[in-house]
């Protein structure tokens, strides 16, 4: 190859509709390379990534996986954008060979713009299972346009496409015009009018069509280009186009049906079959298909918990150690400072770890039922009985998400594409109980209400429903407004799972988790083992015990003491916290000279028998309820609110959201002990 | 002239026309619902979402956006 070295990156834009094998591409070409963040100002994800190849360098920007680039949604704008400003050298257009037809739609728009496209035929190896035969050559030649077969789940034709890129980037621009649509009796007369105003990527052709399609932006592009008196001659030609937007599609679509019809040769698709027919109609089914789905919850975090508990099980068990082998380092003069390292620090990193884990076993559970097709099947069982609550089906994975791990649930809203529909769903899931919120709630639960336990519970998630419900009502009345759409989702073929792009996801999660709550979880539980810090470890005198008698009026109203009001504000740092710190509060755990060191589980030092007695006997049973509801909504934790910022990079938002959750918490826990007071 | 929400399970039509804003039709037409294309029903249950299949995808559809396309010559299959 001729190429010079150039200094210049050779920036790729990776465009294509979801599904079509991107984030394949995008990690078979960056490798563990990757920057993900945000596009400016948005709260739609960026990936983006730098490799060599043949001495130069690359620059790789994933653009949000959409089927069309019309201006009505974030994405599409973000993408067109990206294209029409940025200017990209290349721009990779995704195709899935086994729905060439629709999947080539992209394409129909973006060789319209004038920069250098390559299509990346992916999914070949599907297509042929499929029985198709597809002429990538003669593919090529009817675009104009070069052609790579591949399949990059097993690495095929990765190799061609990047000489493919190299060599449309030193080549330039092959402008094609858009031969259907320019049969449109408009087109001409529209083109004139604007002729010669278009010369950037935005070419006048794009431009053409966009006005034909009744694009807003395009319009009003146009509109503060031209002069008054063309712009209204061009006006008057708009007003009477009709249905614009079905004239433009249906002509893409008889093109692409043009162009495939020599090139598509189906005649071995008879015998064939799709995958996972006799399962789909399972899982599709209104009745057997929720089943199906309950139970590979369940077993999906049987699974989870499988894959890292004994992980949990090993950090757990090294803990105590370095603990002491911290504080024996500091038992000379610096006795406070080894303190900070052994009960607030590490503490507070361990904590941070153990969320780590029950982030990673949900990431790779629903990573799994993501990659194999099946979570678009569930959005698509739950989606009635979601929307009584007035959200889509795909609301649903979240939630479900969140029953492992708020977290994990927060991220998991991304999969939806409304803005409305996701902060409210983004809202919710923390409503949820996570798993580790269980052993509190049973712990303190067996102690009172014995054989009543499964009537609590049954309780509890009947007003989780009910809050559920109701935020949702009131979210969608006062905060995010807006017209509901209604559902429109692709249900993609089912894929053998591929771990390549499994562990792709999961580790662009695990590091944006650790980036974003370590360094958060580890402050905090410094300032509150400075809070709590007491030598003689009688935590009575504290400053945060003062806090707790302080906030006396509002737990009274729980009908809880500040020693189980600490409990709950424990909970903020970590629900499975919030027993060690009842126990030492009680005055029953020995050793401790912060609340932050009862992070680290056994760390108390108290019987759990001791516990359960003494709770007993200083607990009404109302109280215990009141902790129960209050324990079981509240804030959720730390993480979870760090990554509500990070997901909605509004502090508005997740201030707001902190202080609902912990103001419905204690309304409902006040109303519980009412309840529990007739009761009882 | 039926809207694609009546359609039975299993019977087959091609698209007439369909109604709706400019948002609705942006997206279904890239989904590849647009005039003269052949969709069948793959699930209807009365209530609840539909599943069509068209150019070689499934997709699910609300019941409400499912009535704003019109099919015209369907048929059992
Ligand atoms: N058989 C096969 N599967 C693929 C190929 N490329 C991607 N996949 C799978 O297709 C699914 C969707 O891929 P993904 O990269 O997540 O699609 P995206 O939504 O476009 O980013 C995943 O299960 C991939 O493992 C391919 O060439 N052949």
């Amino acid at each position: 190859m001729n190429n010079p070295v150039l200094n210049k990156p050779i920036t790729i834009a990776l465009a294509g509709q979801p599904n079509t094998g991107k984030s394949t591409v995008f990690n078979r070409l960056t490798g563990a390379k990757q920057h993900v963040g945000n596009w400016p100002g948005k709260t739609v994800e960026q990936k983006s990534g730098l490799f060599t190849y043949n001495n130069n360098k690359h620059h790789v920007v994933d653009l949000p996986g959409t089927y069309s680039l019309t201006s009505n949604s974030l994405e599409e704008q973000i993408a067109r954008d990206f294209i029409v400003n940025e200017k990209p050298d290349v721009v990779v257009v995704m195709a899935d060979a086994s729905q060439l037809e629709r999947t080539l739609y992209l394409l129909t728009e973006i060789r319209l713009l004038s920069v250098p496209v390559v299509v990346a035929l992916n999914m070949i190896d599907i297509a042929e299972e499929q029985g198709k035969t597809i002429d990538s050559v003669k593919l090529e030649s009817q675009l104009g346009i070069r052609v790579v077969p591949m399949a990059a789940a097993k690495g095929r034709g990765i190799d061609l496409l990047l000489e493919a890129v190299e060599n449309a980037a030193a080549g330039g621009v092959c402008t094609s015009t858009e031969q259907s649509v320019a049969g449109n009796p408009y087109y001409k007369s529209i083109r004139s009018i604007i002729s010669g105003k278009f010369d950037g990527v935005c070419s006048e052709q794009w431009m053409t069509v966009k006005l034909i399609e009744g694009d807003s932006k395009a319009v009003e592009t146009v509109k503060n280009t031209l002069s008054a008196a063309d712009w209204k001659s061009l006006k008057e030609l708009l007003d009477k186009i009709e249905n614009g937007q079905l004239i433009t599609a249906g002509a893409r679509y008889s093109w692409i049906n043009d162009v495939l019809s020599s090139v598509v040769n189906r005649e071995g698709e008879s015998t064939a079959k799709r995958r996972g027919v006799k399962f789909d109609r399972a899982a599709t089914h209104p009745v057997v298909g929720k089943m199906i789905a309950l139970l590979i919850m369940v077993l999906s975090f049987a699974m989870a918990m499988i894959i890292v508990m004994p992980i949990m099980g090993l950090v757990q068990s090294v803990i105590p150690g370095l603990v002491e082998l911290v504080r024996e380092t500091f038992s000379g003069s610096s006795l406070w400072f080894g303190s900070l390292l052994a009960d607030g620090l590490i503490p507070g990193l361990f904590v941070a770890f153990m969320m780590l884990c029950y982030v990673f076993g949900v990431y790779i559970v629903f990573g799994l039922l993501e990659d194999i097709g099946y979570l678009s099947r569930m959005a698509y069982v739950f989606d009635s009985s979601m929307s009584k609550i007035g959200l889509h089906g795909k609301s649903v994975m979240p939630l479900l998400m969140s029953f492992g791990c708020n977290i994990a649930g927060v991220t998991g809203t991304r999969v939806i594409d409304s803005w409305q529909q996701r902060m409210v769903t983004l809202v919710l899931v923390s409503i949820v109980p996570c798993m580790a919120l269980w052993a509190v709630v049973s712990f303190m639960g067996t102690i009172f209400f014995a054989a009543a336990m499964p009537l609590v519970v049954l309780s509890l998630l009947l007003v989780m429903v009910l809050h559920i419900s109701l935020t949702s009502a009131v979210l969608r009345k006062f905060v995010v407004k807006g017209e509901t759409t209604g559902l429109i989702m692709e249900l993609p073929p089912y894929h053998k799972p591929n771990w390549r792009t499994i562990w792709g996801h999961v580790w662009v999660q695990v590091k944006a988790f650790l980036k974003r709550a370590f360094t958060l979880i580890a402050a905090l539980s410094i300032i509150v083992w400075a809070l709590s810090y007491q030598q003689d470890g009688n935590m009575g005198n504290s400053i945060l015990a003062s806090i707790g008698r302080f906030f006396d009026p509002i737990s009274s109203f729980l009908g809880l003491d500040w020693r189980l009001f600490i409990a709950l504000l424990a909970a903020i740092i970590a629900k499975e916290a919030s027993l060690s710190v009842i126990a030492v509060l009680y005055g029953l755990g020995a050793g401790a000279v912060s609340i932050t060191s009862l992070l680290i589980p056994g760390s108390g030092g108290f019987e759990e028998a001791a516990l359960i007695g003494t709770i007993a006997q200083s607990v009404s049973p109302a109280s215990a309820l009141a902790f129960i509801f209050a324990f079981f909504f509240s804030i959720p934790c730390l993480g979870t609110v760090a990554t509500i910022h990070s997901e909605t990079k509004s502090l508005k938002w997740t201030i707001g959201a902190s202080l609902y959750y912990t103001v419905t918490s204690l309304v409902l826990g006040g109303l519980a002990y009412r309840v529990g007071l007739l009761i009882f | 002239m039926k809207s694609l929400d009546r359609l039975l399970k299993g019977q087959q039509g091609v698209i007439a026309y369909l109604t709706g804003g400019r948002k609705f039709l942006s997206r279904i037409t890239a989904m590849g619902f647009t005039p003269d294309v052949m969709v069948s029903v793959v699930r209807n249950g009365g209530r609840g979402p539909i599943i069509a299949s068209l150019r070689d995808t499934e997709v699910a559809l609300g019941r409400g956006e499912a009535a704003k396309i019109m099919i015209k010559g369907d048929s059992c299959e």
